[in-house]
């Protein structure tokens, strides 16, 4: 049962961190971003392409494929988002399915269908606490999650940027009144929350075992439900609710693991009922 | 229309048994996927153009249609019109359970509701052995009507057109009611759609019941034309081809979407050449289109029509700019002209009486103004700041009443709090003698309280007159059934309110401004329309924000005699917010100043001028 727990844990780090992004874009720009998911997927085709293909050293590869994914948030922001200011909020959030399905056709040409594999930078054997096992993947998971979600937090409680970002959601002229750009605010925001994909996108192929394009589709769930349970809006909310879900799926996924499409079921039960009894998530706040 | 779909049901057999060369059962076939994909847009393109909301679970909508339709006619041999109409009540019971939850809350929530319905249902319940037969999936048979099947893809066709034609005509009924109007005011602002008297959330479930439902039916469809439902045919992938049909055809034109979505049925099938390219430049396409052409086809197909029509302003569609006519915003440049600013004389000589006509459906009494409003003590609170802190007033039946006071005072607050956008922490409000405190807004405004806005509360891509139609929304009596079927007494109350609405623009002496749409007007214009969609609602008390904001002087003074003409001659009763203070002393009987969430003077306008606690909040002197 504890290992049961403990892996929905190290699981639900990563959907944490899916959501994160997710959140990032919503809190501050009132943006559902399904293109998440496929940037996600995009970078880990990159990192595919470079660790494999071209024969670059692990950490080198990843890195690289991390900033197309930051190159794709702002290029996104830059040719699409800014463009449409002003747009009603539904079409950016067709654009996004727009970005999602161009990234998901592109890796289909590049790449093909078929599953492929990114190896793992370890050669460790992991982790043993008590009698439970958590794999190199996992620990990594848990380790960038962490890292990840700590500095949100600072950078948007201690810093000038990272305030501006969170007063621009409510007032954009207020916040172009004090001199900030907003437009790198956006930028930013997008590269950021890209960048979280990408990680989520690749430490999720390695506990995997194996990608293909669209293969964060299901996860694309899981990270909105966690952002739901966390209450869209709250950075802690969102880790807080990625744990929430991903322990959620191993007890699920434990108990009736005979029934294939369970854990979907259950996530759209999970958002429908904390909509119907609590729209603002176990730590959003009211509006 | 009608005699379109049925020459073209018509023709399919006739011409496949002619020339069966040419017009080949493949052929035959390709056309049926293209028209059914056609039809189960259409639904899609209801709930994104008209009411704002996506749905990201398309396929499992189809796919409750199709798999509903397989049980019904394959598995227990029961017609296929009883499968169309269970699986319209499938689909439409399905968005109403996942749509309430959604839909209560503002913003896009359904867009995650039903992404999580579409993953559901596709991998757990399109795959239970015992509902859908496992992976094998249902046979979907081929129709039958009495002896004679639906064997040939030529009948089969002939079947999809008649179908399509009548959720092509119901599609149009909903879009030219009361009921489709509503989803364009709700898509644009919530509040002011709620101003009107419309209640938000159960037109918001509307639509997606009515997509449900559709939806399903084209499903039930589709199963038919490929011959069996099975899962794989209702993937995540599949609901995003549907939202980016949609988008390329240009949410909100019928004829744009379903040319673009029978292309992307017919085509796949002849086009193999590309190689796959299609799923590159087909969201590329989307994106360009997004950013570079929102119309998407509707447009352009509206653009060569009215080009080969001659029609300049097509409905008043297109972007052209209204011409300033003789006595329309002449001379402001800008936003700054009120209809009627550049003649004052003139429109207070030619209308010498409101000639407003008598609002549809609503007594005498009622509609005669005369309303009262009063508020007791009513304190809001915005975290820790008092917004409204303790006010009471009446406002006098008949008569204008004035409230002014600098900016942050919380005037705007008071009156959201009046029209139930904003609850307060304590306090009462009296609407005609009853207490209308816990009522939501949609059913203050039915109980006779009207409201202009800040921002022009009417919606920006409608014309003149549909906003004027729009406003009458709570006098328009007919259910939403016979809306659908554009039954006589819908399509009379229709006549009626049209006629209503051009009666005011004449009264108002703005009937040439009828056919354009409103953004299309200037500033004052606006207004003045803002103000004669608020007078057509016959409310018994009026609350006007600021209604001489952007206007030049000398359209504000145009405004004030409209607005003693209103007083005067149909005995409206007015609360006014307003900055300029010309306007306030020239109408108003009794005036409040606010500042700091509290009354500071109350009495006549010439009176609470010369206050000096009035004099210090105005010049900023020091506060105590």
């Amino acid at each position: 049962m504890a290992a049961v727990i403990v892996s929905g844990i190290a699981a639900g780090a990563v959907y944490g961190l899916f959501a994160l992004g997710l959140v990032l874009v919503y809190k501050t720009t009132r943006v559902l971003n399904f293109a998440q998911a496929e940037i996600g997927a995009f970078s880990t085709f990159v990192a595919y392409a470079l660790i494999v293909n071209a024969g670059l050293p692990w950490g080198l590869g990843a890195l690289l494929a991390l900033g197309a994914a930051a190159a794709v948030g702002v290029g996104f922001e830059r040719a699409v988002i800014r463009p449409l200011v002003g747009a009603p909020r539904l079409t950016l959030v067709v654009a996004t399915i727009g970005l999602g399905l161009l990234l998901g056709g592109l890796e289909v040409k590049l790449w093909g269908i078929d599953p492929k594999l990114l190896p793992t930078p370890f050669h460790g054997s992991g982790l043993h606490v008590a009698d439970v096992y958590l794999s190199p993947p996992r620990l990594l998971a848990l380790g960038i999650t962490a890292a990840a979600g700590l500095l949100s937090v600072w950078f948007f409680r201690r810093t000038t940027f990272g305030l501006a970002l969170l007063a621009a959601a409510h007032d954009v002229v207020g916040v172009r009144l004090t001199g900030i750009r907003l437009r790198h605010l956006s930028a930013f925001t997008w590269g950021v929350s890209s960048v979280l994909g990408g990680m989520a996108g690749i430490v999720i192929s390695l506990s995997l075992g194996a990608f293909a394009p669209f293969f964060l589709n299901r996860i694309m769930l899981l990270g909105f439900a966690a952002a739901v349970v966390g209450g869209m809006t709250s950075l802690p909310g969102a880790l807080l609710g990625g744990i929430v879900i991903g322990v959620t799926e191993a007890l699920v996924s434990h108990f009736w693991i005979s029934v294939p499409g369970l854990v979907e079921a259950v996530m759209f039960g999970t958002i429908v009922v904390f909509l119907l009894v609590r729209p603002i998530g176990l730590l959003g706040r009211a509006e | 229309m009608v005699l379109f779909f049925a020459a073209a049901a018509a023709l399919a057999p006739v011409l496949s048994r002619v020339a069966p060369g040419t017009f080949t059962p493949y052929l035959m076939l390709m056309l049926c996927f293209g028209l059914t994909y056609a039809l189960a847009a259409l639904p899609l393109n209801l709930l994104m153009g008209y009411a704002g909301q996506i749905s990201l679970g398309h396929a499992a909508f189809l796919g409750l249609g199709a798999f509903a339709t397989g049980i019904i006619t394959g598995r227990d041999g029961l017609p296929f019109l009883l499968g169309l109409a269970v699986s319209a009540l499938v689909g439409g019971l399905s968005a109403l359970v996942i749509g309430l939850p959604a839909l209560r809350l503002r913003g896009l929530y359904l867009a995650l509701v039903t992404l999580g319905f579409g993953l559901a249902m596709f991998s757990l319940v399109f795959r239970l052995r015992t509902v859908t037969g496992g992976y094998a999936g249902v046979g979907v048979p081929r129709p039958e009507a009495g002896t004679f099947v639906f064997s040939r893809n030529a009948d089969l066709l002939a079947l999809i057109v008649v179908i399509f034609g009548l959720v092509w005509a119901l599609d149009r009924n909903v879009v030219r009611s009361k009921v489709g109007r509503a989803f364009l005011a709700l898509r644009q602002d919530e509040e002011v759609a709620a101003g009107f008297g419309i209640d938000v959330a159960r037109y918001k479930l509307y639509a997606f019941v009515l997509y449900g439902a559709l939806s399903a039916v084209a499903g039930a469809v589709l199963g038919t034309v490929i011959g069996f439902a099975q899962q794989e045919s209702f993937t995540f992938d599949v609901s995003l081809l549907f939202v980016a049909i949609v988008l390329l055809g240009g949410a909100r034109s019928r004829a744009g979407v379903a040319v673009a979505a029978f292309f992307f049925g017919f085509l796949p099938r002849y086009f193999s050449f590309l190689h796959g390219w299609e799923l590159v430049a087909a969201p590329a396409l989307v994106l360009y289109s997004l950013v570079r052409h929102p119309g998407g086809l509707g447009q352009s197909l509206e653009l060569l029509r009215s080009a080969r029509f001659g029609r300049a302003v097509g409905r008043g569609r297109q972007g052209a700019p209204v011409a300033d006519g003789p006595g329309l915003g002449g001379g402001g440049a800008g936003g700054d002209g009120a209809a009627g600013d550049s003649g004052d004389e003139d429109t207070v000589a030619t209308v010498t009486r409101l000639a407003l006509p008598r609002p549809v459906g609503v007594d005498g009494a009622a509609a005669s103004g005369g309303g009262t409003l009063e508020v007791r003590d009513i304190v809001v609170r915005f975290g820790g700041l008092a917004a409204v802190d303790g006010v009471s007033l009446a406002v006098d039946p008949g008569r204008i009443t004035g409230l002014i006071g600098p900016n942050g005072a919380g005037k705007s607050t008071l009156f959201n709090t009046v029209s139930g956008f904003v609850r307060p922490e304590r306090g009462t409000i009296l609407l005609g003698g009853h207490d209308v405190s816990s009522l939501p807004p949609h059913r203050r405004a039915a109980l006779g309280l009207g409201r202009t806005f800040q921002q022009i509360g009417l919606v920006k891509d409608l014309t003149v007159v549909d906003n004027l139609v729009l406003a009458q929304h709570r006098l328009a009596d007919y259910g939403t059934p016979s809306a659908l079927g554009h039954l006589p007494r819908a399509a009379r109350r229709e006549r009626e309110m049209t006629a209503r609405a051009r009666e005011t623009l004449v009264a108002l002496d703005l009937e040439r401004l009828g056919i354009h749409r409103l953004d299309q007007l200037s500033h004052g214009q606006q207004r003045i329309v803002e103000l004669a969609a608020a007078l057509l609602t016959a409310p018994g008390v009026l609350l006007l924000d600021e209604p001489s904001a952007g206007m030049s002087p000398a359209a504000a003074e145009a405004l004030a005699e409209r607005l003693l003409q209103v007083r005067d001659e149909l005995g409206q009763t007015i609360l006014l917010i307003e900055h300029h203070l010309p306007l306030v002393m020239a109408t108003c009987t009794t005036v409040h100043v606010m500042d700091a969430g509290r009354l500071l003077a109350s009495g006549p306008p010439a009176e609470v001028q010369s206050d000096p606690a009035v004099v210090t909040a105005y010049l900023g002197g020091v506060r105590v």
